[in-house]
């Protein structure tokens, strides 16, 4: 990454930040992060944890921030019963609905007070990118849901639609739940289908003793879209945080994800799919950090590169020295389409304690011959028992998503990516 | 039904079946039996259209049609069922959605409309009683954790709700005990039928006990070395295949 890109970020933030909202970071705070970005550089694919990310993009987009979004929404998916709605177009609010009873919503833009924002967190080591969020977020939407409240669900749609030579859009979420809390959320990115739009997301949660977050997160931009996101987690005694993260749109898609289980018995439960055609590329890096006694993670990962796609998935699984007891699971698997396309599977560990049960497991291969020569000599088509095949192959991630209605929505999305054909949502 | 002339196929750059002959007529069921490696199982696989081997000689004609032109999905639609040896585990394809999908290509085939749901699964459950499978398998993933006995019983399932002109049904008796292949047999012979042949891979006399067979050919070396009627059968359950070896060269 050259030192010119910086220098234009640099140059494009002094043309900015002075319009940018206090609200939803304070100034003071941008500088910084501005600073400490241009100080450690923005990451580059020579660096072993970005290595699959295409950076380029960079290169040709606007750092700053869409101010006025304009464009109208493109259709939104069907609204799911129970799930309070905010829809956020190229960073901002847009529409929103009645929070549920006793959960604080709050955009920073329209409703914050100066100071309101907060801080996402430095601790990652792949927060650089939540650093740009920082420093050029134009709105922030604030979700608290208070001890014991009844569980509750909340939709957050982020639509983007501005060109990345135009302007960047900048979600910005941050979920708090206090002590034997439960929330849903479903968080769906989305974009005009041709729109070329730069998204930078930055999300932050915070579960207190005994919270419960399951954590929905649908990543369905448009073809020629970039899209990155970062998540930190901070996870305290006997909290369960359940992220099901579900990858398909987008040319360049970027995720870096770090749960900290701080408390004991913490519990960070990640399933995540990505699939990648055509020169797509879709690359997650997930650590999972365990600092208390008995805290689990079991992650699942399920990737299929068709084309001359990429699909990475880097799951660092790290248990310090506190964190004795701890059990952690690891099944990474990834299918191969096609002779150009490209998977890697990373397991990590790393281990600075005893008494710790770890197991993991990454395989990458290709459609089972035997598996698809049986179902074509049961009369399938070629394109259908490889469909068929390549959705028992995601079906362990699949089958994780408890909300029936969310299932079914992604169920026919990709039914409609694998298949041209209308086959295989007929079989189902 | 189906006639084979002088059949040569090699895998891996390796012959297996080397000039075999073989004429099934309609509405007859025939056994092939022979020793470990002699190509029965290449034999049945060649003829559903498995990739990787190479046809260097010989033709198979199909109801008086090209076999070896179509592909493998082609032959199935056009009724021609192979009943694997080791039925594969698809884990997450289920196995209802799977025979569905099986008759509605076929149906598509013959220009057929789709198969009523209803109607269908009435069907399978009533196969189903026949081959006494519990009716919680048809939601499982296609083989999936079955015992090779289910899985056997699986494949004659597909094939009852199939029904095929031409099935080949390699060792579906190998791994049963004894009341399932009574099951089973008691499947195969609910389909025999005037235009319906079928070809019975086995290594046991015992099986052709409950489906008698019109032929019994024994191959060896990658060739039918000896046809004659159901009492071949018994001589090679005396006297085995040494005999025969001979004969192959
Ligand atoms: N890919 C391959 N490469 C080389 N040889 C092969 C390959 N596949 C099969 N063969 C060989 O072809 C021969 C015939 O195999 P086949 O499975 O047809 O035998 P079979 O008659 O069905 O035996 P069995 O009674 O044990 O089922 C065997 O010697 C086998 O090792
Ligand atoms: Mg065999």
């Amino acid at each position: 990454m050259s030192a010119a890109l910086l220098t234009r970020l640099q140059e494009e933030y002094g043309a900015v930040h002075a319009a940018l909202p206090e609200s939803v970071t304070a100034a003071k705070r941008r500088r910084e992060a501005i600073e400490t970005l241009c100080a450690q550089g923005l990451p580059a694919t020579r660096e072993e944890n970005w290595r699959y990310t295409n950076l380029r993009v960079l290169e040709r987009a606007r750092f700053s921030p869409v101010e006025d979004p304009a464009g109208t929404l493109p259709v939104l998916p069907e609204p799911l019963e129970g799930f309070a709605r905010y829809v956020f177009l190229d960073g901002q609010l847009r529409s929103s609905a009645a929070a549920p009873r006793g959960v604080t919503v709050c955009s920073l833009r329209s409703q914050g007070a100066a100071g309101a924002g907060w801080e996402f967190g430095a601790q990652l080591p792949e927060a650089r990118l939540a650093l740009l969020n920082e420093a050029f977020a134009t709105d922030a939407i604030a979700i608290e849901v208070p001890a014991d409240a009844e569980p509750c669900g909340i939709e957050l749609v982020f639509v983007a639609a501005t060109a990345a030579q135009q302007g960047a859009s900048y979600p910005r979420v941050r979920l708090a739940l206090q002590s034997g809390a439960r929330l849903s959320v479903v968080e769906r990115h989305i974009g005009l289908a041709d729109s070329a739009s730069l998204v930078n997301s930055a999300v932050r949660v915070e579960l207190a003793a005994n919270a419960h977050l399951t954590h929905y997160r649908l990543q369905h931009c448009g073809a020629r879209a970039v899209w990155f996101d970062t998540l930190a987690a901070q996870l305290a005694a006997e909290a369960h945080y359940e992220l099901l993260a579900v990858s398909t749109g987008a040319l360049t898609a970027r995720s870096s994800v770090h749960a900290r289980l701080a408390g004991a018995g913490a519990q960070f439960t990640l399933s995540a799919a990505a699939l990648g055609e055509g020169a797509q590329s879709q690359d997650m890096y997930a650590l999972s950090e365990h600092l208390a006694v008995r805290t689990r993670t079991a992650e699942t990962f399920r990737g299929i590169a068709s084309g001359r796609s990429r699909v990475a998935f880097n799951g660092k699984i790290a248990v310090r020295q506190s964190a004795r007891g701890t059990d952690s699971r690891q099944s990474l698997r990834g299918l191969l389409d096609g002779p150009e396309a490209e998977i890697d599977l990373r397991p990590q560990l790393e281990i600075y304690t005893d008494e710790v049960r770890c197991s993991h497991g990454a395989t990458a291969g290709k459609l089972d011959e035997n598996m698809l020569f049986y179902l074509l000599s049961r009369g399938l088509a070629p394109e259908v028992a490889e469909h068929l095949l390549k959705w028992a192959f995601l079906e362990d991630v699949i089958a994780r998503i408890g909300l029936a209605d969310l299932r079914r929505q992604i169920e026919r999305g990709l039914a409609g990516q694998l298949s041209e054909a209308a086959t295989l949502q007929e079989l189902l | 039904m189906l006639t084979i002339k002088n059949l040569h196929a090699a895998v891996d750059g390796k012959e297996i079946l080397k000039g075999l002959d073989l004429q099934v007529p309609e509405g007859e069921v025939h056994a092939v039996m022979g020793p470990n490696g002699s190509g029965k199982s290449t034999l049945a696989h060649v003829l559903a259209g498995r990739p990787g081997y190479s046809i260097t000689a010989g033709t198979v004609l199909f109801k008086g049609r090209d076999l070896l032109a179509l592909s493998p999905e082609e032959r199935a639609r056009e009724g021609v069922f192979l009943g694997f040896q080791y039925p594969v585990e698809i884990p997450g394809v289920n196995n209802v959605y799977l025979l569905k999908a099986a008759v509605n290509a076929a149906r598509k085939h013959r220009g057929l409309p789709e198969v009523d749901a209803f109607e269908f699964l009435t069907l399978v459950r009533e196969k189903m009683r026949l081959m006494r499978m519990d009716e919680s398998m048809l939601s499982r993933g296609v083989n999936e954790g079955f015992s090779g006995g289910e899985k056997k019983r699986n494949e004659i399932l597909q094939m009852l709700v199939l029904e095929p002109a031409l099935a080949l049904l390699d060792e579906t008796d190998s791994g049963l005990d004894i009341d399932a292949l009574k099951v089973v047999a008691n499947g195969v012979n609910t389909l025999r039928a005037p235009n319906r042949s079928m070809v019975l891979v086995t290594h046991y006399q015992r099986l052709l006990e409950h489906i008698v067979p019109d032929r019994v050919h024994v191959l060896v070396k990658g060739r039918i070395v000896r046809s004659g009627d159901r009492t071949l059968a018994h001589e090679l359950e005396r006297r085995g295949y040494d005999w025969l070896l001979g004969e192959a060269a």
